[in-house]
């Protein structure tokens, strides 16, 4: 049976609007294709739990609001939401994109928590990879200020002109298959999500190792197109990582 | 707290760094607050697009230049199960991040309130706008996101909103603008300024909001309060807001004939490329 791969949509990486800067710590907007989402994320300082001492927080958050598609009701977040919202805490966890110690201040006292919210702003299909971009690249212009926990008071000083970048080991990426029976289109739109009979997304890293493999059901698929998608998606890997890295040198400050 | 069983949870309670940051912060903004005081009368400068989401039928993108973001989408009218006049379902969301301060938890109790109060207002200043004789027993969608909160977020969503609505084709009167202003504390010299910054709005001791229909000369929501001083003040407030109004109204049709020349365009080249 013929596999059809056509080329996926170009991705077009917006870096961080300047003046979102000032209120967050890092922001980035991603559009692949017609598909839009933004990502914001603000860091804040918490008692780490008594099981992990020593480790921080990250909570992905996913919204997709009514404006993006008609699919989606307003209120709380619906059932895609909070797939999604699962998906990239297992992406962040199984990557090993950001180590939680690397978040810790102080053992047991202070800590960092990084909130990731990210929000759809225009829904046309492959909403999994759009938000792996987003938060990628949010959390590459992260800067966190350097907080010193005083050693009489027990106060912690924050010098927010201070700061050092977040330490990212990893870099994932995620690539998304629509599969209609036989073949297997890369990154679908909305209307070719609808008349699918399965998709699988493929997360891999710049050392080219897979982080994940998501099928949710749908049609069977050989492990020969298995093994396909996931050279495709390695080599996607490479198109996306050059992209990121050309646009976090372009917003450095010289 | 009851567990937000829908979303991911991270800790129970987080503060921003910017709390024990106190010392220097609160330093930068006193200096704000002495530095020269800008013109009250003064506009910031606007932007407005209509026409770039691909899946609502109609959008539209306003950015003040105080940074105040708002993105919003409308729905012409889809059949609606109750018989009457047609209806306008307003929804106003904040995006989690946009407050300058720590992050509200999404879903609390609290932002609910303030967002179904915004829907209220944004209703009221669109329903005049539209023309609801003309869709019996339909319904008409408007859902506005706030990006980021740089003061005169309302005023900024209703003119969105209008011009969202006007993009996706909905027969209206005209387009609602909208215009905020405030009155610094009275320490200082009372005037009231337009279109105030976030700081500037914190700080107010009187606050309002103008939804004005400028080509029919027409109000169609006042909202506000706080400690204003005698009515002819307020008298004068509402004439500042009005003239605002008026000067904003140019930038926003530009934006929505841009938007229909863009849309012919893509129409014409779409047409040329099938027959070819």
């Amino acid at each position: 049976m013929e596999r059809w791969h056509r080329l996926a949509r170009e991705v077009v990486e917006f870096p961080s609007l300047e003046i979102i800067k000032s209120h967050l710590d890092g922001s980035a907007l991603v559009k692949l294709g017609s598909t839009t989402v933004i990502c914001g994320v603000k860091a804040e300082l918490a008692a780490p739990t008594a099981d992990s001492a020593n480790k921080g927080c990250i909570v992905p958050n996913v919204e997709l609001p009514s404006l993006c598609s008609e699919r989606f009701r307003s209120g709380p977040p619906g059932k895609e939401a909070q797939a999604v919202s699962q998906f990239i805490a297992d992406v962040i966890e199984n990557s090993q994109m950001i180590v939680k110690e690397d978040l810790c201040i102080a053992n047991g006292k202070l800590a960092w928590v990084l909130y990731c919210d990210i929000i759809c702003l225009d829904y046309d299909g492959n909403l999994l990879d759009a938000s792996v971009f987003a938060l990628l690249a949010a959390l590459k212009n992260v800067q966190l200020p350097s907080v010193i926990i005083n050693e009489e008071t027990g106060l912690s000083e924050v010098n927010l002109k201070q700061k050092t970048p977040l330490i990212i080991r990893k870099h994932p990426v995620a690539t998304s298959f629509a599969v209609f029976d036989d073949t297997v289109l890369v990154d679908p739109t909305a209307e070719e999500e609808d008349l699918a009979t399965g998709t699988v997304t493929i997360v891999t890293d710049e050392d080219g190792r897979l982080c994940s493999v998501h099928k949710p059901g749908g049609s069977l698929l050989t492990g020969a197109k298995l093994q396909d998608c996931i050279t495709r998606a390695i080599t996607r890997h490479k198109e996306v990582k050059k992209l990121i890295d050309k646009v976090i040198k372009s917003i450095m400050p010289k | 707290m009851p567990l937000d069983h829908r979303r991911l949870c991270g800790p129970e309670e987080s503060q921003p760094p910017s709390l024990w940051a106190a010392l220097a912060a609160e330093d930068e903004d006193e200096e704000g607050a002495g530095a020269a005081p800008r013109d009250p009368c003064s506009l910031r400068p606007l932007f407005a697009r209509a026409g770039l989401l691909s899946q609502a039928q109609g959008s539209a993108y306003v950015e003040l230049g105080s940074g105040t973001k708002v993105l919003c989408a409308a729905w012409g009218p889809r059949e609606a199960a109750e018989p009457g006049p047609g209806r306008l379902l307003c929804e106003f969301r904040r995006a989690p991040f946009a407050g300058r301060g720590a992050r509200g938890r999404p879903g609390g109790l609290a932002e609910r309130e303030a967002e179904r109060e915004a829907a209220a207002a944004l209703r009221e200043a669109l329903e005049p706008a539209v023309r609801l004789g003309r869709y019996p027993r339909a319904r008409l969608a408007v859902s506005a996101l706030l990006l980021q909160d740089g003061g005169s977020a309302l005023a900024a969503a209703v003119s969105a909103a209008a011009l969202a609505l006007a993009d996706a084709g909905v027969e209206m009167y005209d387009l609602a603008v909208g215009c905020a202003l405030c009155r610094p504390p009275a320490a200082t010299a009372a005037a009231w300024m337009l279109q105030p910054a976030e700081p500037e709005e914190r700080r107010a001791a009187a606050r309002l909001t103008l939804a004005l229909l400028p080509a029919l000369n027409q109000v169609s929501a006042v909202l506000g309060g706080g400690q204003g001083g005698p009515p002819e003040d307020w008298a004068q407030a509402l004439r500042l807001g009005l003239d605002g109004c008026h000067r904003q109204y140019p930038v926003l049709r530009q934006s929505l004939l841009r938007a229909a020349q863009r849309r012919d365009a893509a129409a014409a080249a779409a047409a040329a490329a099938s027959v070819a």
